[in-house]
């Protein structure tokens, strides 16, 4: 009943037109698919949990032009000042703020260095006591550091003898659910883990090492000092403006800036990910309708030329549903050509796109759900041309010349 | 077979009314061969398309082997064309893109007959207009008398007992109008019933029975049991 020999037949006699469809098709699956698997892959990322309450922290600098301040005196000072501001929880001076894509990063190793041993690439900060607090993180294991454990980086060749790490980064070096007592080298420092954190990004969430985070108890201050502040839920925005006023009372020499919030810094280390998923989600409608215009256009193309035959077919007994049916039947075999090959080539783009850009494998569900969405949007294109087919009389079969 | 009772058609177009045929009476009975002449415009073609269900009428009634047009729907329509009804176009109507073979196999496609049995019939009827070696070309390939032919095998192939022709010979020379005619006429004695429209006069008095339609009435002419062609034996309306 679906006259499927003769409808190929009929195809291979006049192929121009299913080529071209052939063509449209495979190459809007092949890069929808693509597209939809970076975006889904760059959604994961975006909607994943830092560990860190964004919205109730943000950051600022302190360059100090003063060359006789005691620079140490100056950011305790500044920490106390901070620390007991309205609506402030916590704050603390920082080596460098998570989430914004610059700071400090390096190898934690089993063995001191020189020694040969197995190395996990981190992002670390440097800060006191507070730090942990200030970014609103809890150690799942071990405990948090005290006054004790700091250590001021000066003259002297003290050096930090704790740290704190992320799940990931403990587990990468020790195994899974270890680490907690055990010793890292950073370079030739041994450093005990006293603590562990389940979640927390680090300065490059979306780098590969980006969950692999450390903490370490240490203060070396400059005359370029960031902090950071986390306020009541309410109270970040009313603090934030409070903050360059109250940096000045205290020393008027210096420059405050970059008073930005935690979650404006993400926002500004992601921005080159949302503009891309909006472009390809650009990309993708722009394909699709191009394509289902495609469908529409040709198979309108092919009714107008077919419509003495139509009337041909209906007098020689085709009912209307038969009509409808060839059409459908000859789009879905159109359309099987154009997916099979767009799969193919999908699969092919995937592997280049994952040598040239750091973009996941594609995964082939995308593909086979792409494909059947375009086979659904396919056959609605056809649907009402076919159905309008179906409409033409039959007595145009020897009215027509 | 065909039986129509005070049928008539009118078209409606935006500025006027045209009266197609109007209280037209005809009854022809199985077996016969009836052609139908008349001038341009007069709703030869008209008739023909209420006769083969390809148009629905205005009024009146249309019985065909007893069966009342005029109460089926669309679907019942399709397949009673299908059943009971061969076309032969004046244009062939042969479907570009199918040859020869495909052609003649789509009523039986949509009969739903049975892939061997479609092949025995096609190559019959493609014998029976000799054109058995060229089942696999396309339309394009062959001369009008020759597409006309396959026209042919494709009414044929149905096995249907009442043919419809509009001016079947109209595109063709007289040589292959005459062979054509010929084909009808072997077509009518093996027990089908045929009704053609022609220009063609020489055709029209082959026929054993003319009619004619002027300004949608008809007019019938019976030549056998010796009558001459200018009696009217009945005049409708
Ligand atoms: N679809 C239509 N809409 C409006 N008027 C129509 C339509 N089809 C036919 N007519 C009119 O109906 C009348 C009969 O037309 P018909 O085609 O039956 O004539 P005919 O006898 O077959 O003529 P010819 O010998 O030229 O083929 C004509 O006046 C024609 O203009
Ligand atoms: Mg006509």
């Amino acid at each position: 009943m679906f006259e499927l020999k003769p409808t190929i037949n009929a195809l291979m006699r006049s192929k121009l037109g299913a080529v071209l469809l052939i063509l449209q098709l495979a190459i809007t699956l092949a890069i929808v698919s693509n597209a939809v698997s970076i975006i889904q892959d760059r959604l994961t990322y975006l909607n994943k949990d830092t560990g860190y309450p964004e919205a109730e922290i943000f950051k600022f600098n302190a360059l100090n032009f003063d060359k006789n301040l005691d620079l140490l005196q100056q950011v305790e000072l500044d920490e106390q000042s901070l620390r007991d501001l309205n609506g402030v929880i916590d704050a603390t001076a920082v080596s460098s703020v998570v989430l914004s894509g610059s700071g400090s990063s390096g190898g934690m190793q089993l063995k001191p260095e020189p020694q040969e041993s197995k190395r996990v690439n981190m992002g670390y900060v440097t800060g006191d006591e507070h730090l942990l607090n200030t970014l609103g993180v809890k150690v799942s294991e071990g405990r948090d550091f005290t006054e004790a454990d700091v250590v001021v980086i000066d003259e002297s060749d003290a050096r930090p003898s704790v740290i704190i790490v992320s799940r990931a980064l403990s587990d990468e070096l020790f195994g899974q659910g270890k680490g907690l007592g055990e010793t890292l080298y950073w370079g030739a420092d041994p450093l005990t883990i006293i603590g562990i954190v389940d979640t927390m990004a680090n300065q490059w969430p979306k780098s590969s090492f980006g969950t692999k985070t450390a903490m370490i108890p240490m203060i070396r201050v400059g005359n370029f000092q960031k902090f950071l502040v986390r306020t009541e839920p309410q109270a970040r925005a009313q603090v934030m403006r409070q903050i360059e006023e109250l940096m000045l009372a205290s020393h008027r020499e210096r420059v405050i800036s970059d008073v930005t919030g935690l979650d404006q810094k993400k926002a500004r280390y992601d921005a080159k990910d949302v503009l891309m998923m909006r472009m390809l989600m650009t990309l993708i409608v722009v394909l699709v309708v191009v394509t289902a215009l495609g469908v529409f256009g040709l198979s309108t193309f092919n009714i107008s030329k077919r419509t003495k035959q139509i009337g041909t077919r209906r007098a020689l007994g085709a009912r209307k549903s038969a009509i409808v049916r060839y059409f459908v039947v000859e789009n879905a075999l159109i359309c099987s050509v154009g997916l099979v090959l767009g799969g193919a080539a999908a699969v092919l783009l995937g592997q280049k796109l994952m040598n040239w850009y750091s973009v996941p494998a594609l995964s082939y569900h995308f593909i086979a759900t792409t494909a059947g969405l375009l086979l659904l949007m396919s056959l609605l294109s056809v649907l009402m041309p076919a159905l309008r087919a179906a409409n033409i009389s039959p007595s145009i079969a020897t009215r027509s010349v | 077979m065909l039986d129509m009772k005070a049928i008539s058609k009118v078209y409606q177009t935006e500025m006027v009314q045209t009266h197609a045929l109007r209280d037209f009476n005809l009854h022809v009975a199985e077996g016969e061969f009836v052609a139908v002449t008349g001038p341009s415009g007069s709703g030869k073609t008209t008739f023909l398309n209420i006769a083969g269900m390809l148009e629905p009428f205005s009024g009146g009634q249309y019985c065909l082997d007893g069966v009342d047009i005029g109460k089926l729907n669309d679907n019942a329509r399709a397949d009673l064309r299908n059943q009971k009804i061969g076309f032969i176009f004046q244009g062939f109507n042969l479907i570009p893109d199918l040859n020869l073979y495909e052609n003649v196999e789509v009523p039986l496609r949509y009969r739903g007959i049975k892939s061997a049995e479609r092949k025995r019939r096609v190559e019959e009827c493609l014998e029976l207009v000799g054109l058995a070696g060229r089942a696999k070309h396309l339309p394009q390939q062959l001369s009008g008398g020759q597409q006309q032919r396959v026209a042919i095998a494709r009414a044929l192939a149905g096995r249907p007992r009442f043919l419809l022709a509009d001016e079947p010979t109209g595109n063709l020379d007289s040589l292959m109008a005459r062979q054509v005619m010929e084909l009808l006429e072997q077509i009518n004695r093996e027990g089908a019933t045929i009704v053609m429209v022609t220009h063609d006069p020489e055709l029209a008095r082959r026929a054993p029975r003319n009619i004619q339609i002027v300004d949608g009435r008809v007019t019938d002419f019976t030549l056998y049991q010796g009558r001459s062609a200018e009696t009217p034996l009945a005049a409708g309306g």
